[in-house]
């Protein structure tokens, strides 16, 4: 798709090498996804979003990973390219089970997609409006004939009744449905796959604060059950606190901040997630809450800043900060931040 | 059987008031069809629509007439039968055995106007008797009765030899005479009233002032017909109906030309003619047309034709449009650009002179009505899918972005499925939409090449040619049952369609609460 990537590449395959740690369901390594942007005459492109610019990160297996970030900051296409639902990368390299999931065939890829699902934010948009809940479900289910025929029924029913939904809303459709059971229907249908990865792609974000807890909570049992392993996209901090256990960091782009949920939400390092963090409201009238403002707004992903892309808004900026782009650096043990303010 | 009937019915007793199993599920479609019927105006749409089916299709068995049956009516022409004269002329009849030539004749013409009762001529002499009205014997002066001069004449009866000297002598003086009985040739004649001679109870000969002669060859006249015509003639009337030896009854109209003297007859003869233009009755509701074929039959089958164009057309647009547009819309990029460049192209096509020129080639070829029809159908739905390819296009080109498109890439769906489960279903709805509506614009749209002479062609009907006979204001108001009963079936079922249309649409767009 872009021959920008072979540049930022050292081997002859476009890729970097990256060791296998089995303990790790998923390593993603300096992973870009770039997309053009056409204009002029004859449209071609005349520029690149760069959405997600550089995102290293492993997850164990068994573990949630909360990734954050303000709105645009390419979190969702983070989600997205990892499961190779967006197209071809742009660079960098994503290992499912030590697998380059971009070196699949089709055909492959297609034996692999039931082992790595995808949690939609839209519940409303994300189900064919056409299909009885039923089929939504296990229309996959059958298509990669994961139960035999005369279990098929059956299966369904577990996985319905599992995800807090009743045998009998088989044969309904999604329209007679309200945001919440249409946000089962929608765990349903990627964990009747039985996988062993998912993307929460901001699943609770669309639905009310009690529903989102009774969602949270599902996650959080079928995880238990079935010791899946999360990708937890959001933008509520209080939610990615309660379900994670690692959290990720995100900045126009840039994976600015990762490591275990309390060392980022005790000790946040970079400077954005400090300001992020502050934003978090206190449940006290009586407490001072001590923000940190940002100034001026989240620059154009299709033209980010020189240098370290937070410069513009940082307050500790630095001449450095403008000039040299910082490189991911564990300051304590597994708690890496992409700052020159921890360069020693 | 029974025994799982009984138990659901026990598991539904069991619902309680709030849950959710007692709630009627409903699939999409149902929901559409629901909201379908409670649009009055579609429904009303669809009962137009059913009424047009109904009339069109079963209509054509219903009625017993075939819809190129021509029907034949019986017309009256008054044909020009026999001129009928008053004999104002003196005739001559001469003896057996006697001569009485025309100078001969001339010289009694010339003494009788005279007024003398003799003559002479080349040293003979001649008496002439008045014997009675306009009745003149003329003998030689040895009193043998050479010729008579008469203008009562004595015709032989049908069939009958002329009559003897003698005979006519004889029955001219009993006529003038007011006579009802004579002897001639040694033979008893009787004289009746008419002026009928007859011996022995016979009819050999009649005595007649009038002169009739037919007009046309090869007539003969009756004495009967005579009689009724000179009955006619004296009581003034000039209308009279008369039944020949065969049964047939005429009308016959009598007219008199005073210059040249001459009454005509003329007789009115039936003549077979096909029943054009016919007026509503009971064997044809609507009348006929102006090839005497009736109309209501001609409309049933004519709807057959619109209904089944329209239906062909829209499905050869649908089938082409859904099929680019899907591709187009599916694999965007190139094949996008190729195919909505093509639709741009056929945008462009000015159809109705594409139309004009086709309808006019095959015009000239001759090509068989059935043959032409199916071209029709073809080019019409050649012309007519840009449409639908760009609707399903844009509606695909949309849909392939919605989430649960994503959704069946990251659950590893095979593309055919994911294009005939998922895309296709969510495209129906509009689809169904612009074919209904694209079903009465068809409809019209044929009706306009039908008007125009280049659509369906006779012995075919379609609504379209039947109001295409209505070329000029005369049959336009004087007969109206060609033009509006077509013209209301065409109104009707564009109308339903439009309804059924709207109706659909409105009752597709899950926004509609009504």
């Amino acid at each position: 798709m872009s021959k920008q990537a072979v540049s930022d590449t050292k081997t002859a395959n476009g890729q970097t090498p990256v060791a296998y740690d089995p303990q790790y369901i998923l390593m993603v390594k300096d992973l870009k996804k770039h997309f053009p942007i056409k204009g002029g005459m004859m449209s071609q492109t005349v520029g690149w979003v760069k959405a997600v610019d550089g995102v290293t990160f492993n997850l164990k297996r068994g573990t949630t990973m909360g990734l954050v970030g303000e709105s645009g900051c390419g979190k969702t296409t983070t989600g997205r390219t990892i499961l190779r639902l967006s197209g071809e990368k742009t660079g960098g390299a994503v290992l499912f089970n030590g697998q380059e999931v971009y070196d699949l065939s089709a055909k492959e890829m297609r034996a692999l997609r039931p082992k790595m699902q995808i949690i939609f934010q839209d519940p409303f948009s994300s189900l064919s409006p056409r299909l009885p809940v039923g089929e939504i479900i296990g229309e996959a289910v059958r298509e990669h004939k994961l139960v035999p025929k005369e279990k098929f029924n059956d299966y369904i029913d577990e996985v319905m009744d599992n995800c807090g939904l009743q045998p009998f809303h088989k044969d309904r459709y999604p329209h007679e449905f309200s945001g919440g059971q249409r946000q089962r229907i929608c765990i349903a249908r990627a964990l009747a796959l039985n996988p062993e990865f998912v993307v929460c792609d901001e699943p609770v974000s669309a639905l009310d604060v009690s529903i989102q807890a009774q969602i949270i909570n599902l996650l959080k049992d079928l995880q238990e059950k079935y010791s899946l392993t999360y990708l937890f996209i959001s933008h509520d901090l209080s939610v990615v606190e309660h379900i994670s256990d690692t959290v990720g960091v995100m900045y126009l782009g840039n994976l600015v901040e990762y490591g275990a949920k309390t060392d980022i939400f005790r000790n946040p390092l970079h400077p954005y997630t400090k300001a992020l963090f502050s934003a978090i409201p206190i449940p006290d009238p009586q407490a001072k809450m001590n923000r940190i403002v940002l100034e001026g707004s989240i620059p154009s992903p299709a033209n980010p800043p020189s240098g370290c892309k937070f410069h513009t808004r940082c307050a500790h900026c630095m001449q450095r900060c403008k000039e040299e782009a910082p490189v991911q650096r564990e300051v304590e043990p597994g708690h890496y931040v992409v700052c020159h303010l921890y360069d020693q | 059987m029974s025994e799982e009937l009984k138990n659901t019915n026990q598991t539904e007793e069991q619902y309680s008031l709030n849950d959710d199993r007692r709630v009627k599920v409903l699939s999409p479609g149902a929901l559409v069809v629901k909201r379908f019927f409670r649009n009055r105006l579609a429904v009303l749409g669809l009962i137009m629509l059913i009424v047009m089916f109904v009339f069109s299709f079963v209509g054509g068995f219903v009625m017993p007439y075939g819809q190129a049956e021509q029907f034949y009516t019986v017309t009256y022409l008054d044909k020009e039968y026999v001129g009928v004269t008053r004999n104002d002329e003196l005739r001559y009849a001469v003896a057996d055995g006697q001569e009485f030539g025309t100078i001969l004749q001339a010289q009694f013409l010339l003494a009788l106007g005279k007024g003398k009762t003799e003559y002479s001529y080349k040293g003979e002499d001649y008496t002439l008797t008045e014997e009675g009205a306009d009745f003149y014997s003329i003998s030689k002066a040895d009193g043998t009765v050479l010729a008579i001069a008469y203008k009562d004449i004595v015709n032989a009866a049908d069939g009958m030899e002329d009559p003897a000297f003698a005979v006519k002598y004889e029955a001219l003086k009993a006529y003038a005479n007011g006579g009802t009985s004579f002897s001639a040739d040694g033979g008893d004649y009787t004289l009746d009233e008419e002026g009928n001679i007859l011996s022995d109870g016979t009819v050999i000969g009649y005595i007649s002032r009038f002169v009739v002669a037919p007009k046309e060859n090869g007539v003969t006249i009756t004495r009967d017909f005579k009689e009724k015509l000179q009955e006619a003639l004296e009581d003034d009337i000039t209308e009279f109906a008369y039944t020949d030896e065969e049964g047939v009854e005429s009308t016959y109209k009598v007219s008199y030309d005073a210059t040249a003297k001459v009454w005509s007859v003329q007789q009115k003869t039936p003549s077979y003619v096909y029943d054009t233009y016919g007026q509503p009755s009971m064997k044809h509701p609507l009348g006929t047309d102006k090839n005497g074929m009736d109309m209501l039959v001609r409309l049933m089958y004519g709807g057959r034709v619109s209904l089944v164009i329209g239906f062909i057309v829209v499905a050869i647009e649908t089938v082409i449009g859904v099929i680019l547009g899907g591709i187009s819309g599916y694999f965007g990029k190139w094949v996008d650009n190729l195919i909505m460049r093509i639709v741009d192209i056929f945008y462009c096509i000015p159809s109705m002179p594409v139309i004009i020129i086709l309808g006019a080639a095959m015009d000239n070829m001759r090509v068989d009505p059935q043959i032409r029809m199916l071209y029709l159908m073809l080019i019409l739905g050649f012309l007519g899918w840009p449409g639908i390819a760009r609707l399903v296009r844009g509606q695909i080109l949309s849909l392939r972005e919605q989430e649960f498109m994503t959704a069946t890439e990251a659950c590893g769906i095979r593309v055919s499925r994911r294009i005939f489960r998922h895309l296709i279903p969510n495209v129906i709805p509009q689809l169904i939409v612009t074919c209904t509506m694209g079903l009465g614009s068809t409809i019209i749209m044929e009706a306009t090449l039908s008007f125009l002479g280049l659509g369906v062609k006779f012995p075919f009907a379609s609504w379209g040619s039947i109001i295409s006979d209505v070329n000029n204001s005369y049959v336009m108001t004087t007969f109206w049952f060609i033009w509006i009963p077509a013209g209301i079936c065409l109104l009707i079922a564009v109308l339903g369609f439009n309804f059924v249309g709207d109706g659909l649409r409105d009752a597709f767009d899950p926004k509609m609460k009504r």
